[in-house]
């Protein structure tokens, strides 16, 4: 019995790491790759960063992508749970909590060393002092966005540590809605256009950023934490299917929108040319790419799996969810390198 | 999920239409051409980009083919130009000039374009004809000075955001250290639990970091209100 049990637990925690690692790593070998293969080149006559902040610039900044997705993910969770059968759902709901805590002082701290890597990169050869911070987040938007991007995430976590302590009577939604809004100043920090479509590709830019965000966190946690037990999975995982549905169209949609409408905004490029021949245009057939790798693993979830989920059988969601999360995270990674990669 | 939604999409106008419009520098055109041939050294090398470029952090060199570098002195940002003054080029030379200018949405853009003097131009420079360069001047300057302006405006003072988030860090550390001891560990897995210590250990560490430098900032940040 006790041995059971253990190899059971032993199995969920394994499952659970597959799914987070999967995740982590593909995110980071993706964002250092792409930032790498798309870096600008070295200038004669111009100083340029060195190797700490070629590398760990791209490497931070998609640690806060993937903490603030894991944030949102695992304020999901008690939605995507319901709030029907707490004794169900209240032990699966105590070990989510704490960790999205965690997740979401990661999500500050990264957006803090982001600041402080920008400000390396813009002074090459400096180790960045306060006073050059400063002036770097007074002068520049980018710093700015990340500066309200690190507030929102610890204001998540206060309400995270809220939820700690008294339990669903924080609001749910409340938890959902702060971490999407601290997601929402990161579009500011990557390209933008001078034209009256601006606002327009700015808005979908924000769908993008918070479709995403959902989907992948949605699907992570829930693997993780619901999966192991399949009387909830049958109520949590039908639930999420309708939202992925949803995140999957405007993700796509909203990508390919502002990819093309970027490119076709910025004086100089050259439609369907500069799609082979610019960095950003090949980042954005990478993407693309992607997204149409996680339509068939999608489509086996909810189409193969789900009924099967839903009589309340074994599956090998886990598997399967860990290959979608791994092609997400290569997503987010490319992600990173795509804000920063020229246009022309 | 509905309800949700719809605060979502308002937040996501909200914030969409508050951005100023920021965007992406593009080199436009420059004084030497790119690939150009000069029939005299040019007193200075002009970029321009299709929009203003940041004040600050721009770089220019101009730089020979053994490596040799020319410029004179650091480059100056008037609205979407950027120049730098060129020391006396000998003739019959290639010459690269490299940039790196912080674009307006904040990425720092390189690039570079190059140029050549012809072998039978004179040596000193020559003062290159720049057309109406004089009448343009104060156009110029007044577009920086309410390019400078623009960019205060839309910047703002960022000061007191850094005092809250100072205590909002002190106060979470605090709130995450408690939580966390008081987090009913025998409930959860015991691997889990082992992993939520490791990573409370180095969120405790990297907070106290995070904090010193917010602290730091807010320190730094007198001085700077003095000079605006």
């Amino acid at each position: 019995m006790t041995a059971t049990l253990t190899s059971r637990s032993g199995q969920r925690v394994a499952g659970g790491r597959l799914v987070a690692g999967a995740f982590v790593v593909c995110g980071i070998v993706a964002a250092v790759a792409a930032s790498t293969l798309t870096a600008q080149e070295s200038v004669p006559g111009i100083p340029m960063p060195g190797p700490i902040v070629a590398y760990g610039l791209p490497v931070v900044r998609v640690l806060l992508d993937l903490a603030a997705v894991a944030v949102v993910g695992l304020s999901l969770v008690p939605k995507l749970l319901g709030f029907d059968d707490p004794d169900a759902t209240e032990p699966v709901l105590r070990r989510v909590r704490p960790l999205a805590v965690l997740a979401a002082w990661t999500w500050a701290i990264c957006a803090l060393l982001t600041i402080v890597f920008q400000t390396a990169e813009l002074n090459p050869g400096r180790v960045p002092t306060f006073g050059l911070i400063a002036s770097y987040v007074e002068e520049v938007g980018t710093g700015q966005g990340l500066l309200f991007s690190a507030a929102c995430a610890l204001a998540a976590a206060g309400i995270g540590l809220m939820a700690v302590r008294f339990g669903e009577k924080v609001p749910a939604e409340l938890r959902i809605i702060v971490a999407l809004f601290g997601l929402l100043p990161i579009p500011v920090t990557g390209h933008a256009v001078n034209s009256v479509w601006h606002d327009p590709i700015m808005i979908s830019m924000e769908i993008h950023v918070t479709g995403a965000a959902a989907w992948a966190g949605g699907l992570a946690a829930t693997a993780v934490f619901v999966a192991p037990h399949r009387g909830l999975l049958a109520v949590a995982l039908p639930k999420f299917s309708r939202m992925a549905t949803v995140c999957l169209l405007l993700v796509s949609l909203s990508g390919l929108v502002t990819g093309l409408g970027t490119m076709a905004l910025t004086p100089g490029v050259e439609l369907p040319g500069a799609i082979v021949t610019s960095h950003y245009g090949v980042l954005v057939v990478i993407k693309t790419v992607l997204v149409a790798l996680l339509v068939p693993l999608a489509a086996h979830i909810r189409f193969r799996l789900l009924p099967v989920i839903r009589r309340g059988g074994a599956t090998a969601l886990v598997s399967w969810t860990a290959a979608e999360v791994g092609v997400m995270g290569l997503a987010y990674g490319v992600a990173v390198a795509i804000t920063r990669a020229s246009i022309g | 999920m509905r309800r949700l939604l719809t605060v979502l999409l308002l937040a996501c106008a909200a914030v969409g239409f508050a951005l100023p419009a920021q965007a992406h520098n593009v080199l436009v055109s420059s004084d030497p051409k790119d690939g150009a041939t000069l029939s005299a050294s040019p007193a200075r090398v002009t970029l321009v980009f299709d929009q203003a470029v940041r004040q600050g952090y721009a770089q220019v060199g101009v730089t020979g083919a053994d490596g040799s570098s020319w410029a004179d002195g650091a480059a100056e940002v008037s609205a979407e130009q950027v120049s730098v003054k060129v020391k006396p080029l000998p003739a019959g030379g290639s010459y690269v000039v490299g940039y790196r200018i912080l674009s307006s949405d904040g990425h720092p853009v390189t690039g570079k374009i190059g140029f050549s003097v012809a072998a039978s131009a004179a040596g000193a420079p020559a003062g290159q004809p720049q057309q109406g360069d004089g009448a343009t001047a104060a156009g110029q300057d007044q577009r920086a000075d309410s390019a400078k302006a623009a960019e205060a405006a839309a910047n703002g003072g960022a000061g007191m955001a850094v005092v809250w988030i100072v205590a909002a860090l002190l106060l979470l550390a605090a709130g995450t250290a408690v939580a966390l001891r008081r987090a009913p560990a025998a409930s959860t897995a015991a691997a889990s639990t082992a992993a939520a210590s490791t990573a409370a250990a180095s969120t405790a560490a990297a907070s106290t970091a995070a904090a010193s430098t917010a602290e730091a900032e807010a320190e730094a940040r007198p001085s700077e209100g003095t000079r605006a």
